[in-house]
């Protein structure tokens, strides 16, 4: 089943047209990884598929479930089951990491019809997640973000994650700026969401992430357009050749 | 027996006139003082920002002086200009204060003491917090008063300042501060001032001694919809400490805002100066603040910083951080910026499910916060929080 499907794609930023006609279809349950060189167009794929600002659809369509989400706000994208994980997250002085999450859940489970936690269920929900995630409790009483480390913000984009249990997982770049010890407990969660529902799409530019979130498909994304898809032997070809030594499909 | 007092008409008075309203000798240097700079007028660069004009051109009743009965209670409360009740642990009385600031900027000062040739002395004694309430019931009426606070050398206290009206309609408040900051002290002085519904409008005028290394901290919380202008003079001498936080959060066609002038006298002195202002409707903030380093200030450290997030479509802070600095061996930096809400922040809390509205409203309440948390005392802090949010969240639900 294709969760999201990505039709002739045309986006610009500014007055730079990125995305150039790119196709892209993910199945439901698979670990898709995206790769290719600098400018490809990898970020831009993702900001367009969560709605962000910067990004002007000028043609093409984003199916997700078979209807199309390019008239959707980024907060119904993201109620719908559409989670981006950051490459760089903001830093939010002020606005307190708990009160934040417990915030976004409710209004996830409040769009699900579900009751809302209140401020102990939600710790108690937390908990769990703390711990597997290697994270010191106090993280998430202090601001969003501000003052963390590289590998605390991917650390805290995890558990959105993990919290919020989204369908259809884009990770920036999840592996940029994290050290052998943070890189496992981040791809221990990633793996702890894989149920064989939900899709991943994982951005990255360098293959040893890869080794801890087995991908099924590896698509090769060039100026703005995926020119290749194949499975994960693609990776050594890859390192052996480069991104020069893809061929156009 | 209660009378009118129309302060407009003090403008080009003559020296003599002026001795003879005030009951002084024209040699009184409080009164010359006064006189040289004059009742301020658009011109005048403190007040070039705010409708002083109009307010000293307002007819007012004078309050006549009455003593109060003064009870013993946990608190310092000052009932239109009087003192109703004190601590123990603290000496308040009348008096006649002869060490004014004769270099001050500001005419109100001057104008306040005249007004008030006694003033109310607070001698605080150890390491306190005195919760210091003004009361305002008064309507038409001109307010003023002025109070002295000195502290102990060596001692900590923290003076946790709020205002109360009823039926002040229409009423001007004057009023202002002496404090000298003993050596080797702290005194940390926290306001709250949530003024709606043009209840009244006040101009205070301040002035700071902190003494050889002591430490002076000013947190001010200014919220609402009413003409408030808080001007105020710091000096440092050696090695002693400034911390200022100012939050202005200003609704409907209010003026308002802090006008400042710190200035490092002595050595290794160290000031910073953080202003954030949230201005909805049509209001207009101010932050006009000077810090000067003078010549005897070597190796001074100075961080002014002012932030500024417009809601409205028609309101417009005006910010003017600005350093005048007479040496070469120190640290000094100073910025100011306004604008919108970040879209950063407002995409990721989107990007989340939060709705726009309620992304909007985490970020303003977010920006207050950063000033809030620094209130020491969990109490207070929870006290201004919720006087903040009070007032952000009735705006929010009138502007759906």
């Amino acid at each position: 089943m294709i969760t999201l499907d990505i039709k002739d794609l045309h986006a610009k930023i500014g007055d730079k047209e990125i995305l150039k006609g790119l196709n892209l279809q993910l199945e439901a349950g698979k670990v898709h990884a995206i790769m290719g060189p600098n400018g490809a167009g990898k970020s831009t794929l993702s900001k367009a598929i969560v709605g962000h600002y910067d990004v002007e659809i000028t043609a093409g369509d984003i199916l997700y479930k078979g209807k199309s989400i390019l008239e959707m706000e980024a907060e119904e994208r993201a109620l719908e089951g559409i989670f981006l994980s950051f490459q760089h997250p903001v830093e939010i002085p002020g606005v307190n990491n708990a009160y934040f999450l417990r915030t976004a859940l409710n209004a996830k489970r409040k769009h699900e019809g579900k009751e809302e936690l209140n401020a102990a269920e939600f710790l108690r929900a937390m908990k769990g997640h703390l711990e597997a995630l290697g994270m010191k409790s106090d993280m998430i009483s202090r601001s969003l973000n501000e003052g963390f480390s590289g590998g605390e913000k991917k650390r805290n984009e995890i558990l959105q994650m993990l919290i919020l249990e989204p369908e259809v997982i884009i990770l920036d770049e999840i592996d940029s700026g994290l050290d052998i010890d943070a890189l496992r407990a981040v791809s221990e969660g990633i793996n702890k969401m894989k149920d064989g529902k939900r899709t991943f799409l994982v951005i990255t530019h360098y293959s040893r992430i890869l080794d801890y979130i087995e991908p099924d498909y590896i698509h090769v994304l060039k100026e703005g357009k995926v020119i290749k898809t194949a499975g994960v032997e693609l990776v050594a070809k890859l390192e052996a050749d480069g991104y020069d030594g893809i061929v156009e499909e | 027996m209660e009378t009118p007092i129309r302060l407009e008409n003090l403008r080009d008075a003559s020296l003599e006139t002026m001795a003879e309203y005030f009951k002084v000798d024209v040699s009184n240097a409080v009164l010359q003082r006064f006189h040289t700079l004059g009742l301020p007028n658009k011109k005048s660069e403190s007040y070039r920002y705010f409708p002083m004009e109009s307010l000293l051109s307002t007819e007012y009743e004078a309050l006549d002086f009455a003593p109060l009965e003064v009870h013993e209670k946990e608190k310092i409360e000052i009932l239109d200009g009087q003192v109703i009740s004190i601590p123990p642990y603290v000496r308040v009385y009348y008096t006649h204060y002869d060490d004014i600031d004769m270099e001050h900027y500001d005419p109100m000062y001057y104008l306040g003491h005249l007004l008030n040739p006694r003033v109310i002395m607070i001698e605080i004694d150890g390491d306190r917090s005195i919760e210091l309430i003004h009361r305002f019931t008064k309507p038409n009426a001109l307010i003023h008063y002025r109070l002295v606070i000195k502290n102990q050398a060596n001692r900590h206290t923290t003076l946790y300042e709020s205002f109360e009206s009823t039926n002040a309609q229409g009423s001007l408040v004057l009023y202002g501060y002496d404090m000298v900051v003993a050596p080797d002290s702290t005194l940390r002085v926290i306001k709250n001032q949530n003024i709606q519904n043009e209840a009244y409008a006040c101009v205070s005028s301040h002035h700071y001694k902190v003494n050889k290394q002591a430490n002076l901290v000013l947190q001010s919380f200014d919220f609402g919809n009413t003409a408030a202008l808080d001007l105020f003079k710091v000096e440092l001498d050696s090695y002693a400490t400034l911390d200022a936080g100012h939050l202005l959060y200003l609704l409907g066609k209010t003026r308002r805002g802090i006008v400042s002038q710190i200035v490092h006298k002595g050595e290794h002195s160290s000031s910073k100066q953080e202003a954030k202002s949230i201005l909805e409707d049509d209001a207009r903030g101010i932050f006009d603040a000077l810090i000067r380093v003078e010549h005897s200030a070597i190796h001074a450290k100075t961080v002014q910083n002012s932030k500024a997030v417009l809601l409205g479509e028609h309101c417009y802070m005006i910010s003017k951080p600005q350093l005048e600095i007479y040496i070469d061996e120190l640290e000094a930096s100073h910025g100011a910026t306004t604008g919108q809400l970040d879209t950063k922040q407002l995409f990721y809390l989107r990007s989340r499910g939060i709705s726009e509205k309620e992304a909007k409203k985490m970020l303003i309440i977010a920006f207050a916060n950063t000033l809030i948390d620094h209130i020491k005392d969990a109490r207070y802090q929870e006290k201004v929080q919720k006087s903040f949010e009070e007032t952000f969240y009735s705006h929010t639900k009138e502007s759906i």
